[in-house]
């Protein structure tokens, strides 16, 4: 737990030396009023002042943990989005954790009970084929599996495509909300929680939770494809490894129904090596969530961070990658702790 | 002299053969190798990409045209008219359709490879050497080095690789030479925290302490005894990395570091490239090349997963 901490001051000492790489300019560019009478040139020295960027380095990144402690990542200007940073960022991190979260449920849903059916049969024709989907799913580029999706099952990309009715960007349908907005409904996002799905259950708004729904299908099935495949591999190797332990042995010679064999003997002990390997996965789902998010045009962290390439905006590409290494710092940590309470062997 | 010594009836030659042991154990390890078919299979896959890549700088008039790093040798109007589908009667320029641009898809994407594996190379090559050097050093003489090396590396695996490339692209500018100075910067850590778990096993060992004994200084440890055991490692990594970089370079690529020269052919601008006709259902623009990048990978994998299996000295033999 403790441990943490020197991991993430030297995250923040990382960015802070990108961010102190960059021209100083550009650093102070959006704390700039073009319409202000007083002059750019004082402008950037005033930005820089209370940036504490015309200080030594040292004390510059203690200005820089100063605000970041404060909740403060710098600003941006962008069309469509808020000044502050932080603001744009805590509109969008919810798409991007109910996108992971919803990928993470499917994937495991479908990969412990595949999992065990395939860990139970190695070398049959179902592990052959298990093995050749995690393979392509280890190998294929995130962003290319949703541009195919979009292809195979997108609206209006293929014309006369049968299977094509999964809407390809954004997360609503825009025309379905109505002008004037309803009073839930602010600066493109809905309230309370962002998320379109429960918000228009919350006001009752049932075409638009559909609408949204449909929205999500697509993004989920790219990262449900990545995830799953690295989730089975481990499994099915978790399964292998279990089944040729000695108690299984004794298990299956005292009569215990291959079932209960299955189940309690082999599958519990295999779920330990994929937990452990959880971390690297959820870092590979964070991975994916930018590319994904940045293809279907999802409003979340990740396509907010490549707009943010896109406008050049470097104080939004390094809050966006500082967030998201937290994000990864405390998953791993929660990782850890489901891990001890798998493994009754491992006590901290 | 001592020429010839006899152990279990086999005759072992010392004279002349100091590597004679290294040697045999490596065309062991090749015999192994092709046993295991498709290994062989993603082993010769890959050779094909590189011979690809190697045409590309031999004799880049191969593919038809004198200057291949940019689109326009072939498209030379780049007219926005909808790209023709794939055929078979225009010659094998076109067997793959056109992309934007009008541009022939197949050889474009043949010499989109050269741009693709060779920053790719050079990425794990130099993460590789900057890994295994300071990593071998940290795990063998460890201390205050070991602990700071690895807080770190840890920095590096605390944000998921992609929003690291992104955040260290943004500061050194928009250019693809630019994407493979970040990746070199966040690849190194791999292969240090990789060695340094090899090399701190290996030193425990007891030919390191009989050779510190007959008076090794660390130093010569590390290089004659420490290394020579860390490469088999490293090696199966490298195989493996080599996919991974190739694909996150396109990503890279895809979501707009390219903008310095857009007209280079790169897998990751070729499917940039597809996406402007996507609404239009124009698929080949979109599937070639990406076809073309996933069987790269998927052969790196199993040449990887391949040798793994032969390296490794528990699954051998």
């Amino acid at each position: 737990m403790l441990l943490l901490i020197p991991t993430i001051l030297g995250l923040t000492i990382f960015m802070f030396i990108l961010i102190d790489s960059v021209p100083k300019g550009i650093l102070a560019s959006p704390y700039i009023n073009p319409h202000s009478s007083v002059p750019v040139k004082i402008q950037i020295q005033n930005a820089l002042k209370i940036l504490g960027l015309n200080y030594p380095p040292p004390i510059a990144y203690l200005f820089y943990l100063d605000r970041l402690v404060h909740g403060d990542l710098g600003l941006m200007s962008m069309p469509g989005y808020p000044n502050s940073v932080s603001a744009a960022i805590l509109d969008a991190l919810p798409n991007t954790i109910q996108l992971t979260i919803f990928a993470s449920i499917v994937s495991i849903a479908i990969a412990i009970p595949l999992g065990t059916y395939i860990g139970a049969r190695p070398n049959s024709v179902a592990d052959q084929a298990g093995r050749i989907f995690t393979l392509t799913g280890y190998a294929i580029p995130a962003f290319w599996l949703a541009l195919l999706l979009q292809l195979g099952l997108g609206k209006g990309t293929i014309s006369g495509n049968p299977f094509g009715f999964f809407p390809i960007s954004g997360s609503f349908t825009a025309s379905l909300i109505p002008y004037p907005p309803p009073s839930w409904f602010v600066g493109g996002y809905t309230e309370p929680t962002h998320l379109v799905i429960f918000d228009s259950l919350i006001h009752g708004d049932f075409p638009l939770f559909v609408d949204s729904l449909e929205h999500i299908v697509l993004p989920t099935l790219t990262l449900t494809y990545v995830l799953l495949a690295g989730i089975l591999r481990f499994i099915r190797a978790g399964m292998v490894d279990a089944s040729n332990q000695e108690y299984v042995k004794t298990a299956r010679s005292k009569g215990v129904p291959e079932k209960q064999v299955i189940k309690k003997h082999i599958r519990k002990n295999a779920m330990i090596p994929a937990v452990t390997v959880m971390g690297l996965l959820i870092a590979g789902l964070l991975g994916g969530v930018v590319l994904t998010e940045t293809v279907f045009q999802y409003p979340g962290m990740g396509y907010l961070t490549t707009q943010g390439i896109l406008y050049y905006q470097v104080w939004l590409v390094m809050g966006g990658a500082l967030v998201f290494g937290l994000i990864l710092v405390l998953t791993n940590l929660i990782v850890d702790v489901v891990y001890a309470m798998t493994d009754p062997r491992i006590r901290y | 002299m001592v020429t010839e010594s006899t152990i279990g009836g086999k005759v072992l030659k010392s004279r002349n053969t100091k590597r004679r042991p290294r040697m045999e154990d490596f065309s062991h390890t090749f015999k192994l190798f092709v046993k295991n078919k498709i290994a062989f299979v993603g082993f010769a896959i890959v050779l094909i990409y590189f011979i690809i890549t190697v045409l590309d700088y031999a004799d880049p008039y191969w593919l038809g045209v004198a200057n291949i790093n940019t689109v326009a040798s072939w498209a030379p109007h780049l007219t926005a008219a909808v790209p023709t589908p794939p055929t078979l009667a225009r010659g094998w320029w076109y067997w793959f359709g056109e992309t934007q641009f009008q541009a022939p898809i197949f050889p474009v994407m043949l010499a989109a490879l050269k741009t693709d594996i060779t920053y790719s190379l050079i990425v794990v090559l130099t993460g590789l050497v900057i890994g295994i050097v300071l990593g071998t050093l940290s795990g063998y003489f460890g201390k205050l080095y070991d602990e700071l090396l690895m807080r770190i590396t840890d920095i590096f695996f605390s944000v998921p690789t992609l929003v690291m490339a992104i955040a260290v692209t943004t500061v050194l500018g928009y250019s693809l030479q630019n994407v493979m100075i970040a990746l070199i910067i966040i690849w190194w850590p791999i292969y240090a925290r990789l060695t340094r778990g090899v090399s701190l096993s290996i030193k425990s060992n007891k030919y390191i302490e009989a050779s510190t004994a007959a008076g090794s200084s660390g130093l010569r440890n590390v290089f004659v005894h420490v290394l020579p055991n860390v490469l088999s490692v490293v090696f199966v990594q490298f195989s493996l990395d080599l996919g991974t970089v190739v694909q996150l370079l396109a990503a890279l690529d895809f979501i707009g570091f390219n903008k310095a020269n857009p007209l280079l052919p790169e897998l990751g601008s070729m499917l940039t490239w597809g996406t402007t006709y996507l609404v239009g259902g124009i698929w080949w623009p979109i599937v070639v090349p990406g076809i073309f990048l996933l069987i790269f990978t998927v052969a790196v994998n199993l040449m990887g997963d391949g040798l793994r299996d032969v390296l490794d000295p528990k699954l051998r033999r």
